[in-house]
């Protein structure tokens, strides 16, 4: 246990290294999310009636505020393991397959690395939030919202890191990203309150682990729960997800870098 | 003792068998080479032996540990330098050793000496704080090689080490190899398909070919063999040189001959006496000779004398009269 702890911060450490190496994607990366934000965000704001008849009080911009937090953190982890992909074919994926570290290890190394920047690029959304208007009744709900972001990116970057072992090509990866991070995002009440969805997307949005998230996030933030669903309920949802995907991403990803690549 | 044994290798990629039943043993503390041309299936043994790839069947141990069984203890007492250089661009040189002492579970208090000794041994102390990105290709395979031996492996594997490196510059990896066998006295299992690599690091050679190995020998025996010298001619056109041949080989002194199109090869053991011949018989047949030379035997001669074709990549399906004709009949 204590290696595969040990082995896991090895890779943490060597994609942070990495991260921190490569400042300009830092920005980049923050230019969609702030579009949302800013332009989405005020585009809508008409709708601010239909957000008042489910409870809120605030602007449009405030409800979604939570939303584009989350989208950061769905795009940036969902996109985070395409370096497995670089990493297999430049060699760096056999150094560590003929080290005596596990494979899982570098799956877990790689998801805890994807999770801290996904961590790091929805924080400073949440700067870019505060700075055009969005206001917090309670300022130290920063932590436990960091901390869910945390956990959530950590059980996305699985779905991330399983796709990039499982693809052969750059193609395939961004083919069945592209597939997965918007509707998921789209399927949830980031943008738009959940009472106020059709039946049957209702009922898709409550399979989706992104609706519990965006819900415990705006519940930090803005105080106002949404429908019937408990805090409660939704942090089990989270953390059953997060394991899941823990053991799903482990596994899938020792198997398949054990095949030729 | 023995640090590699395989018993009757095989892997096999569908219909294509790249490994093929391929038995061997390398001597603990030796330097042993793989020389083969390109697809010869060195890479797909050493893939084996560092437990990247399953066998089809057959068995190889590294220190007595099965690579199908014991993987983990195989992976505990091998380094492994790849072909292509791996070392990560946007860390700095020491960063990239940290990274290889931590994926080789080295004790931390021991990480910082041991990078410290072998940054001095490879000569990059003064650039250890440097992007790799900076590094020339020389310099990077040398970054490579250090991170393949800082845990001292009982066995390093370097799948040829110095391939796309300039002459000097692979002159200097050679002498690096050298130094840390001396060293570290570990063993080490080289690929190659550079005969001058194969000859000046190796204390043993496997000569494999098409996924089998052909001969197995050191060096210089595989070159006395061969007898004392080489008389390489060749002539105007193909015709008759079945006849030549077999007229050649009553020459006493003659021990083998082999022969590509116009070039024919002569292994012989009193090169200055048979010349003289060779000229008579070839006039007697009217075989005119554009040219003749006598040298020592190398080991492109022996890989010529076991393969039958000289050192080349696999796809010599590369023919230059045809691909001549085929522009000529495009041009047209």
């Amino acid at each position: 246990m204590n290696t595969l702890m040990y082995d896991t911060y090895t890779i943490f450490w060597r994609e942070i290294k990495r991260y921190k190496k490569s400042r300009s994607g830092v920005l980049i990366r923050l230019i969609q999310p702030a579009i949302w934000i800013i332009v989405v965000g005020n585009i809508f704001s008409g709708t601010q009636p239909l957000i008042q008849s489910v409870g809120f009080e605030g602007e449009y911009i405030e409800f979604m505020a939570p939303g584009v937090i989350i989208l950061t953190a769905i795009f940036t982890s969902i996109f985070g393991g395409v370096n497995t992909l670089w990493d297999r074919r430049y060699g760096f994926m056999n150094k560590a397959l003929t080290s005596p570290i596990s494979r899982s290890a570098i799956a877990l190394g790689k998801m805890s690395a994807i999770s801290l920047i996904a961590a790091l690029q929805a924080s400073l959304i949440l700067g870019i939030a505060l700075a055009i208007g969005v206001r917090f009744p309670n300022p130290i709900m920063i932590v436990p919202i960091m901390a869910i972001v945390i956990l959530f990116s950590l059980g996305f970057s699985g779905i991330s890191v399983m796709v990039a072992a499982t693809a052969k090509s750059q193609e395939t990866f961004w083919g069945v990203i592209n597939f997965l991070g918007m509707p998921l995002f789209m399927l949830s009440p980031a943008l738009f309150p959940l009472e106020l969805l059709p039946n049957w997307l209702a009922v898709i949005a409550k399979l989706n682990p992104v609706t519990y998230t965006v819900l415990l996030v705006r519940e930090m933030m803005t105080g106002v729960s949404e429908g019937d669903i408990s805090i409660f309920l939704s942090l089990g949802i989270l953390f059953a997800f997060v394991f899941v995907m823990i053991g799903l991403a482990s596994y899938v990803f020792t198997r398949e870098v054990n095949k030729p690549f | 003792m023995y640090s590699v044994q395989t018993k009757s290798l095989t892997k096999s990629f569908g219909d294509v068998i790249a490994v093929n039943d391929v038995s061997f043993s390398v001597k603990t503390g030796e330097i042993f080479g793989f020389l083969g041309p390109n697809g010869a299936g060195k890479s797909t043994t050493m893939m084996i032996l560092t437990t990247l790839l399953k066998p089809t069947s057959g068995q190889a141990l590294i220190n007595g540990f099965d690579v199908l069984i014991n993987a983990k203890q195989v992976r505990e007492n091998i380094g492994y330098v790849q072909q292509e250089t791996t070392v990560d661009e946007y860390l700095t040189g020491r960063e990239n050793l940290i990274l290889q002492a931590k994926l080789n579970h080295i004790p931390k208090n021991e990480i910082d000496q041991r990078i410290d000794d072998i940054l001095e041994l490879i000569e990059l102390s003064d650039k250890q704080d440097n992007p790799v990105l900076t590094y020339s290709g020389g310099m990077r395979k040398r970054l490579d090689i250090a991170g393949g031996l800082l845990h001292k492996p009982k066995v390093l594997f370097l799948d040829e080490p110095t391939v796309g490196l300039d002459i000097q510059t692979r002159r200097k990896i050679w002498e690096y190899i050298k130094k840390i066998h001396d060293e570290f006295e570990m063993t080490i299992f080289l690929s190659t398909h550079y005969m001058e690599e194969a000859d000046n690091l190796c204390d043993r050679i496997g000569i494999i070919d098409g996924g089998k190995i052909q001969v197995i020998d050191s060096p210089e025996n595989m070159k006395n063999a061969m007898g004392n010298e080489v008389i390489s001619i060749i002539i105007e056109d193909e015709k008759n040189t079945t006849t030549l041949i077999s007229n050649l080989r009553q020459i006493e002194f003659v021990k083998n001959i082999n022969n590509d199109g116009t070039k024919l090869i002569l292994f012989v053991s009193n090169g200055t006496q048979v010349i003289p011949k060779i000229f008579q018989i070839s006039s007697e047949l009217e075989i005119k000779i554009i040219s003749i030379s006598l040298t020592r035997p190398t080991l492109d001669d022996v890989f010529i004398s076991y393969t039958g074709h000289e050192i080349r990549d696999d796809d010599s399906g590369f023919n230059r009269k045809r691909e001549h004709a085929k522009i000529k009949r495009l041009r047209s």
